[in-house]
């Protein structure tokens, strides 16, 4: 009864992840591919684009915490159960709903020169800062970023909400009595309750900043100024389909496929620990 | 009698501090939050309300970009599209995960173990690490044109999440229920479809709902595996057309609100089902 699923699968994800892996070692052009070895991946690891455009994901990874934090700091206020808490619930998780795409046009219009972001600015009274972040090549990333944060805390919130919602009341409680103040319960009890649904949250924003942005990249900045916003992912996408290097494009994403798997199984063996 | 007024008691202290100064305080900060968050449906639809010009900074407002929007692209025909390719791959993903979920959870038979593991490791993969060799074998087999690759590769990346949470909840259910059927005389194909498949209905809710969101709103599949300009789905419309070198902002927004009113009717709708698919994949 299984069979159906295991053969979709197999097809679909498990044929090709180790075609991938034969073809990133070949100069594959989706036609004809001629055997290069382990010596390809050498190749690439010393080119520097390719240093580059880790270094975006990096800068992407940064932004993490930044998610994370925004997140719990929202569900926290909203467990205190603060008139019209479910309202905002709802309302705060409304942005999960919509296309990356449709994220990524509005943040276009946001960040450009003429968009929203100065018009603010101006009327702050602060028109002498001037931003234009999508097009420098350093900037555009952190616009990309602050999209990321933006769309992934409706998710993060609700993670830690629900995690929230699994406490035990009387520590709290034994805790007040006790004389702690808010902070330190939240530091002390809440925090480390909350460590499985931390750890869920964090694998789910990192899986979303190395495999989930192609999308927002596409709409906001089609990977440039440069290689300005040009992460795995998308590189992934470029050198197979833009440039019509298929081997050298199974490797990136053969390369993608490892560090989503290292995540993983971190994300596994510590929950498994736990318990 | 006695344990109710000390509930009314509570309850009534519990209003008075509901209004506190704090929780103002907090309410006004949350309400600056829900207006970033809701900002782009704000803008969205402000500026499709607008022609070029206005956008651009002449006052006032009109319906002409939601007239020039059935121009610029085929609305309707990525609507139905769009709805074709999410019922398409989700029918198949619901079909494979259930009938999985249920033998992983229910029957024992040789290297059930290792299957299971095998397709939830498969979770582990990106779509972009398998795009390539994937493009290429379906387009050897000639499914390029037509809905068919895309339907199928939709369903095969839903497919290991599904299953592993339709395992969980048919594990949630008692093994007597299955042995009673059997001995009532039911086979192992009249138990999952008379009993357990109607008691997984919200799970299988869950699942629909999660892939929906997840398909409706996907760009990287449709713009390489529906290769016919007439199967473009309403994101990939949107998305082509907004890398387009000359783009009308006013008629993209009403196009990105007539895309996103489906996720966030179905959002709004199965809000519950939907974080209850979010946390599933903690484990107990």
């Amino acid at each position: 009864m299984s069979l159906p699923a295991f053969v979709l699968v197999a097809l679909l994800l498990g044929i090709p992840i180790l075609q991938a892996a034969y073809y990133s070692m070949t100069d594959w052009n989706g036609i004809t591919a001629h055997w290069i070895g382990p010596r390809a991946y050498r190749r690439e690891f010393t080119d520097p684009t390719f240093w580059r455009v880790l270094q975006n994901n990096g800068v992407l990874l940064l932004a993490v915490p930044v998610a994370l934090l925004v997140g719990m700091a929202i569900a926290f206020v909203l467990n205190e159960r603060i008139p019209g808490w479910r309202v905002f619930r709802t309302l705060l998780f409304l942005p999960t709903a919509i296309s990356w795409v449709v994220i990524g046009m509005v943040a276009t219009r946001f960040f450009a020169s003429e968009g929203t972001l100065n018009d603010l600015l101006r009327s702050m009274g602060l028109g002498f800062i001037h931003t234009d972040l999508l097009s420098g090549e350093r900037t555009a990333l952190i616009a990309v970023a602050i999209a990321f944060v933006w769309s992934m805390v409706g998710t993060n919130t609700i993670i830690f909400l629900t995690g929230m919602a699994t406490l035990d009341p009387a520590l709290h409680e034994a805790a007040r009595i006790d004389g702690a103040s808010g902070w330190t319960i939240f530091a002390r009890i809440t925090v480390p309750q909350l460590k499985r649904f931390i750890q869920f949250a964090f694998t789910i924003t990192v899986i979303s900043a190395f495999t989930a942005l192609f999308s927002l990249i596409f709409v906001m900045t089609g990977g440039g100024p440069g290689y300005g916003t040009t992460t795995l992912e998308f590189f992934v996408y470029q050198t197979a389909f833009a440039k019509g290097a298929f081997g050298l494009g199974a490797m990136l994403g053969v390369v993608l496929f490892v560090i989503m798997a290292i995540v993983g199984l971190v994300q596994l063996r510590v929950l498994r620990t736990k318990d | 009698m006695a344990t109710q007024s000390v509930g009314v008691t509570i309850r009534r202290r519990r209003r008075s501090r509901r209004w506190s100064t704090r929780n103002i305080v907090l309410v006004a900060i949350m309400c600056v939050v829900t207006v970033v968050m809701l900002y782009p449906f704000g803008f969205m639809l402000n500026n499709s309300f607008k022609t070029e010009r206005q956008f651009e900074g002449a006052a006032g407002h009109s319906i002409a970009s939601w007239r020039a929007l059935g121009h610029a692209i085929p609305v309707g025909r990525e609507l139905l599209n769009s709805t074709i390719v999410c019922v398409g791959s989700i029918a198949i993903i619901i079909a494979v995960s259930s009938l999985a979920g249920f033998a992983f959870a229910k029957l024992r038979y040789r290297f059930a173990v290792l299957v299971l593991v095998g397709i939830i490791a498969a979770m582990l993969i990106p779509m972009q690490s398998i795009i390539i060799p994937a493009y290429v074998n379906l387009s050897k087999v000639h499914l390029l044109s037509g809905y068919w690759a895309a339907i199928l590769l939709y369903a095969a990346l839903g497919t290991p999440f599904a299953t592993f949470l339709m395992t969980t909840y048919y594990r949630s259910l008692p093994d007597e229920l299955v042995e009673a059927a059997i001995v009532d005389g039911l086979s192992y194909r009249g138990t999952f479809l008379r009993i357990a498949l109607p008691m997984s209905i919200p799970a299988l809710v869950t699942v629909a709902v999660l892939q929906f969101i997840q398909i409706w709103d996907d760009l990287l599949v449709g713009l390489l595996f529906l290769q016919n300009t007439n199967d473009r789905t309403i994101t990939v419309g949107l998305g082509v057309l907004s890398s387009g070198r000359t783009t009308d902002v006013p008629v993209l927004m009403a196009g990105s609100i007539v895309s996103a009113i489906p996720a966030i009717v179905v959002y709004l709708v199965f809000q519950r089902q939907l974080v209850s698919g979010l946390t599933v994949g903690m484990g107990k």
